[in-house]
């Protein structure tokens, strides 16, 4: 390459370089900044219309539990975080049974058998209902691909926080105490 | 190549043109008929990628993420009312298009399919630049190359069919 092309070429290139770098900082500009729930496309929005039934048989209609704050946790009792956060559900749904306005919790079950989960609730203690997800719609419907999962909808029906993966001590009470501070109710 | 010949040549690329864009025309828009639910549950699956498996469609996978999403599939097939399209988009909103193993055509993603479009044109047109250039480079002889061949032309007018 002669010297004059390489002196004519030089600047495009280098505007080129530059254009692409501040087209890289401009979307790094624009990235949404993070938060303590999991990326998802319905935070904020209506929860997934959810109709099962527990694992003792009665009906489960996610859109009539409105009015209370709902847990959902994405479970199955061979997944090794599943069953390391289940003691800090358990403290959970305690420390909820005691409060006025109590959190409702549930277990969907993912991928498990009826027997299987029974004998890890009756091992581990957890009295709270679970739900039968057999065709993976539950999961399907909030974009659960792994487990554990948790899931808090306020009491309006809204999806308030998604967390991938074990729960750490406290956080779900934390968060859900936040949310509702900042809701002007009461957990 | 002089400009009689460059025109005589125009009819075959013209013609060629054409054709591709024939074919390309109807394989893009070609209707193979209607489909059982079944083949159209198969071909949904075979655009999405299971979430939690490296590289496998939702079709070839067995985990349990991949039977959930056949499984919406297929009632979203049963109940008619959305298209395959529609199906996928749906799929691909609740698990944030990572479940696409065709980009989508809008937006971002649509890079994928402009780029290498781009980059093929822009190699084409500078390929055609330089040979255009190399052939000039070459087709002017200099007033020596003329003088060496008159010479020998001179020397030798029997190997003028030679040269």
């Amino acid at each position: 390459m002669s010297a004059g092309l390489r002196r004519r070429t030089a600047p495009w290139a280098a505007a080129a370089v530059a254009v692409v770098l501040v087209g890289l900082l401009v979307l790094l500009g624009l990235a949404k900044p993070s938060s303590d729930s999991a990326d998802t496309p319905l935070l904020g929005r209506a929860a997934p219309a959810v109709k099962s039934t527990t694992m003792d048989g009665r009906p489960f209609d996610l859109s009539r539990r409105k009015g209370s704050w709902v847990v959902l946790n994405f479970f199955n009792s061979t997944c090794v975080p599943c069953r390391e956060e289940h003691p800090r559900l358990v403290a959970f749904a305690n420390a909820q049974s005691k409060s006025a306005n109590p959190a409702e919790l549930y277990t969907v079950v993912n991928d498990d058998s009826d027997a299987a989960v029974d004998a890890f609730f009756k091992a581990n203690g957890g009295n709270w209902p679970r739900i039968r997800d057999d065709d993976g719609a539950i999961a399907v419907a909030f974009g659960v691909a792994k487990v554990p999962e948790t899931w808090v909808i306020d009491p309006n029906g809204f999806v308030r926080l998604r967390v991938i993966g074990e729960l750490s001590d406290g956080f779900l009470q934390q968060k859900i105490d936040a949310m509702a501070k900042a809701d002007g109710g009461q957990s | 190549m002089t400009i009689a010949r460059r025109i005589k040549s125009w009819p075959a690329w013209m013609l060629m043109g054409l054709v591709v864009v024939v074919l390309l025309t109807i394989g893009g828009t070609r209707d193979n008929g209607p489909l059982t639910q079944s083949e159209r549950i198969d071909a949904i699956t075979q655009r999405v990628a299971c979430p939690t498996c490296d590289g496998e469609s939702v079709y070839v996978s067995r985990a349990s993420a991949a039977e959930a999403i056949r499984n919406q599939v297929a009632r979203d097939v049963a109940a008619a009312k959305l298209t395959d399209d529609e199906i996928i988009a749906g799929i691909a909103a609740t698990f944030q298009a990572k479940v696409l193993l065709v980009p989508r055509a809008t937006g971002f993603d649509a890079l994928v399919w402009v780029l290498p479009i781009g980059v093929a044109v822009c190699s084409v047109t500078a390929l055609g630049f330089a040979f255009r250039r190399w052939r000039h480079d070459g087709a002017v002889p200099t007033v020596d190359d003329v003088a060496l061949v008159e010479k020998l032309l001179a020397e030798d007018p029997s190997d003028e069919e030679n040269i």
